[in-house]
């Protein structure tokens, strides 16, 4: 063997080596379950239980369906961590994502629903993963290895919320205790929107999500909430080309002078009164002056989980009183 | 007598670089969420192989995980880190300039602008958003290249200073539309920045498939103009003298790095860095001839850009650092301390 | 035998101006021809067209062959150049730079043989490089560093080599090495060879013939002695000189004006 060769080979074996060490410090995450679940939710009278898996539920990525009963579950959105919870499934939840803060003993993890890590969704080998969003075809790369996944995208009515409750129910064998749920939001709003008094012209208003006057349009889930409550938006139709989060400026929301305005910012600040007429020209809207400003809460104002209403009660409340 | 090759890489350089390259290939499959034993990974990615069958122990969603998610993302990296650092080099190489990088004359800026019309307001609607981001980043900077050779060529053109020139501009231009563009559309600014840092998290094995063709012919193309581009540095009229086409090679080899460049940055975004520093680091160390640094680039360029991915997605996880932070992590201190070296010599 | 050289007529025009032209040159193989001219009378773009990297027009023939039907690489086979400032990249070795002089025996995607090497150290000793060889070009001395540059240049095996200002930048101990050298080698190899000279006395000692270019035209063409005299010097370099003969050469040496001519008058 050459100097040359002998060389090579120890500087080939080394460098083998160190790699060795360093994937030995690889860890094993440890795999996340919930304890067994009780799996009968149902409340028929018949003397057997019917058979509730496998089941095939209808969500945004297709037909998917869910061989047996789910038991760690993954979700990554607070909205379908909700509706897991108010549907009775919180036992079988595994994980949930970062921002699911509700209910408070939901187990939450560093996971993200905005950037969804496939590794670190996969390394907690989960039998079920809810998403909201598909973003970097993480669907499929999660069907890809063998996942399954149902993807319940924002919803852009009621009735899809209530679809939504459904199938998150029949997916974690909950059928009956869904429909239920679905039917108790849907009757608390019915009740809440009889409470909307009849007026000649619906009120207008602004819906602030940054103080840079960036807003949502009623092409929005709660754009169009607020339009069942009898409101109109004032940033609809004003820019097309902008999509469903258009920006205002000043002028235009000091001109229209809109009877409410919502405050929702996305980053939880919230404007006191006074910072707000301390703006150039607010001291003179009427919602100010009127003291129409009303702040949303951001988790529920963002979210379509059973406290949409929640939501329904601060706006008719909030708006009851304006003629 | 034998005797070594005055300007060819030593056949010793090639080979410990290909074991460099491999390791890191096998440290990073390895490491991650998921923590496998490098015996396992291997175990694990033969038993993939159409035709084989080897039992590995793992379960089946995690052997999934380890060669249908880690295994392209592992391999996707080395390949984009392959191709900017060769690139770079080849850049460096054809403008006679050590510092150049492969977007140079507005590869990156075209991609960027392809991307944002891909995302923000009518383009969002063109079908699926994966591909049309991809096909728009590819085509952004290939058209902006175009532009730029097509505005700095001239006949008289000796250095490429105006070829250079004609970059700064394009690339100035296509920034002021990106941005505007991106004013008006909020929502979507998120996702470009995305983009444009850098990721390999959308890496699956198609990503692979589209990269590797486009990355073999314009590699092959690169280093086999490596002698040649050794003649370039000589200036244009002595390459000519030496029965080199300057102003003919000058834009073959632009051509193949540009080609390879926009297709690595159509699949894994904006990846600063690489290109420069890596061609640059060789050079210090091997002297500057580029049969010697465009092989070395090809070569090294796969280990680095690989390992900078593992940071990128262990250090935080299972939050991701974009890459590119990466790479000007490690980039900025590299000039700094090139900056210090030509300091302490003595003119 | 064929002229090394045979231009008739060579123009050379860029952008709408005549830097060159129209110009004859007749050289003689073997021969070593000094182009001179005042500054700006075109010598380097002449050179230029002569090694084909100047369009020109007018006929111009390479032993024999039109410039213009040659391929980049015949020519590269056969004309070396070395033009007065050349790009020595730091860092790079003698050796790897001369070895750049192989190229036009170097196939497209191939790479050096033996009888590359073989040329390569050859050279090398014949200019006395060799104890160079692994040096890199940044730490050669003047006289060091324009040996490499012929040797770059007779690396290649050419007929004809051309040399832009060899002895610019050179002092007096080298200039007169690397003349004797370039005589040296083209007695050896049988070159031929076109220079432009800035010093005069050199290109009557080195040197068969000497071509004055003034205005892009050779207003004289043969030997030193029939050049290089008073009349035509003052003409064309504006300059006032005195030709003598020495040594069996000539030298020009500079006048100086007497003083009245030269300051104002009192009156």
């Amino acid at each position: 063997m050459t100097r040359m060769t002998r060389k090579t080979m120890r500087s080939a074996a080394a460098l083998l080596a160190i790699t060795l060490a360093f994937a030995g410090c690889g860890d094993d995450d440890t795999v996340v379950s919930a304890p067994e679940a009780v799996t009968d939710g149902s409340t028929s009278t018949s003397s057997t239980p019917e058979p509730m898996f496998p089941v095939t539920v209808t969500a945004d990525n297709g037909e998917v369906t869910i061989p047996t009963e789910p038991t760690a579950i993954v979700s990554l959105s607070p909205s379908i961590t909700e509706m897991l919870y108010a549907v009775g499934a919180g036992d079988q939840v595994g994980a949930v994502d970062a921002s699911s803060d509700f209910p408070a003993d939901a187990p939450v993890t560093e996971l993200s629903g905005f950037r969804p890590n496939v590794e670190a969704i996969g390394a907690l080998a989960p039998d079920l993963v809810f998403l909201a969003r598909d973003r970097d075809d993480v669907v499929a790369t999660l069907e890809g290895v063998g996942i399954t996944v149902v993807l319940l995208e924002a919803p852009e009515s009621l009735e899809d919320v209530y679809r939504q409750i459904e199938t998150v129910a029949a997916a974690t064998g909950h059928l009956d205790a869904g429909a239920e749920v679905a039917a108790e939001v849907e009757s608390g709003i019915a009740a809440l929107l009889s409470d909307v008094p009849e007026r000649d012209e619906p009120l207008t208003y602004f819906y602030e999500l940054t103080d840079e006057y960036n807003t949502l349009t009623s092409q929005t889930f709660i754009g169009a909430v607020l339009a069942l409550a009898g409101l109109d938006n004032i940033a609809d139709g004003v820019d097309p080309g902008a999509g469903s989060y258009p920006q205002l400026t000043a002028e235009y929301v000091l001109d229209t002078n809109p009877d409410v305005v919502f405050v929702a910012h996305a980053d939880g600040s919230a404007p006191s009164a006074d910072e707000l007429s301390a703006r150039p020209g607010w001291a003179e809207l009427t919602a100010i002056v009127d003291g129409r400003v009303v702040a949303l809460d951001p988790d529920i104002a963002s979210r379509w989980g059973p406290r949409i209403v929640d939501l329904f009660d601060d706006v008719v409340r909030a708006t009851a009183g304006i003629g | 007598m034998p005797r070594r090759h005055p300007t060819r890489p030593p056949l010793r350089w090639l080979v410990l670089s290909l074991v460099g390259a491999g390791a890191a290939v096998v440290v990073s499959v390895s490491v991650g969420p998921i923590g496998v034993s490098p015996f396992d990974a291997l175990r694990v990615v033969v038993d993939r192989l159409p035709g084989v069958a080897l039992d590995h122990g793992l379960d089946p969603t995690r052997a999934a995980i380890i060669t249908e998610v880690r295994l392209p993302r592992v391999l996707l990296a080395s390949l984009v880190g392959s191709v900017l650092a060769t690139a770079g080099g080849a850049y460096q190489a054809t403008f006679r300039n050590s510092l150049a990088d492969p977007f140079l004359l507005g590869a990156a800026a075209g991609a960027g602008l392809g991307v944002t019309v891909a995302l923000t307001g009518a383009g969002s609607e063109l079908g699926d958003s994966g591909t049309a981001v991809t096909a728009a980043a590819f085509v952004g900077a290939m058209v902006a290249v175009a532009l730029t050779y097509g505005l700095g060529s001239s006949a008289s053109e000796r250095t490429g200073a105006s070829l250079i020139l004609a970059g700064v501009a394009v690339a100035a231009l296509l920034s002021a539309l990106q941005n505007l563009l991106l004013q008006r559309d909020d929502e979507s600014i998120r996702d470009v920045y995305a983009w444009l840092l850098g990721r390999f998290n959308v890496a699956g094995w198609d990503e692979v498939r589209l990269l590797v063709p486009t990355a073999f012919v314009s590699l092959t193309v690169l280093v086999l103009a490596s002698r040649r581009l050794d003649l370039l540095a000589l200036g244009d009229d002595e390459a000519h003298s030496l029965g080199v086409d300057a102003g003919r090679l000058r834009l073959a080899v632009v051509s193949a790095a540009t080609l390879a460049t926009a297709a690595a940055v159509a699949v894994s975004g904006l990846i600063g860095f690489v290109g420069i520093v890596i061609p640059h680091a060789i050079r210090l160390r091997v002297g500057p001839s580029y049969r010697r640094i465009l092989p070395l680039s090809l070569i090294l360029g796969a280990p680095f850009l690989c390992l900078a991915d593992l940071l990128a997605r262990t250090l935080l996880s299972p939050a991701e650092i974009p890459i590119g932070v990466i790479t000007a992590v490690v980039g900025a201190p590299f000039f700094l301390s090139l900056l210090r070296r030509s300091r302490v010599r003595p003119t | 035998m064929r002229p090394a050289i045979y231009a008739t007529g060579v123009t050379v025009e860029v952008d709408g101006t005549r830097l060159v032209g129209p110009a004859d040159l007749t050289v003689g193989v073997g021969h070593w021809v000094n182009i001179i001219g005042p500054n700006g009378a075109g010598k380097t773009t002449l050179l230029r067209a002569i090694c084909g990297l100047q369009a020109a027009s007018g006929r111009l023939e390479i032993a024999g062959r039109p410039l213009a039907q040659m391929t980049r690489r015949e020519r590269s086979r056969h004309i070396g150049y070395v033009p007065q400032q050349p790009v020595m990249p730091a860092g790079m070795t003698v050796e790897q730079y001369v070895l750049l002089g192989r190229s036009p025996h170097v196939g497209t995607l191939g790479s050096e043989g033996p009888g590359d090497f073989a040329a390569v150290t050859a050279t090398l000793q014949r200019l006395d490089l060799e104890r160079l060889a692994n040096r890199t070009l940044d730490t050669l001395s003047g006289g060091e560093r324009q040996r490499a540059n012929i040797a770059r240049a007779l690396a290649q095996e050419p007929r004809l080599l051309l040399l832009d200002e060899p002895t610019t930048a050179l002092d007096i101990g080298h200039q007169q090495d690397v003349l004797e050298l370039i005589d040296d080698q083209r007695r050896q190899l049988g070159l031929t060879v076109v220079s432009t000279m800035h010093d005069l006395t050199l290109a009557a000692r080195y040197g068969d013939d000497v071509v004055l270019l003034a205005g892009g035209i050779a207003v004289a063409d043969g030997p030193p002695i029939q050049v290089l005299t008073g009349p035509h010097l003052s003409t064309h370099y504006g300059a006032h000189v005195d030709v003598i003969e020495h040594a069996g050469s000539l030298v020009v040496v500079p006048i100086r004006q007497p003083a009245e001519s030269s300051g104002a008058s009192d009156a």
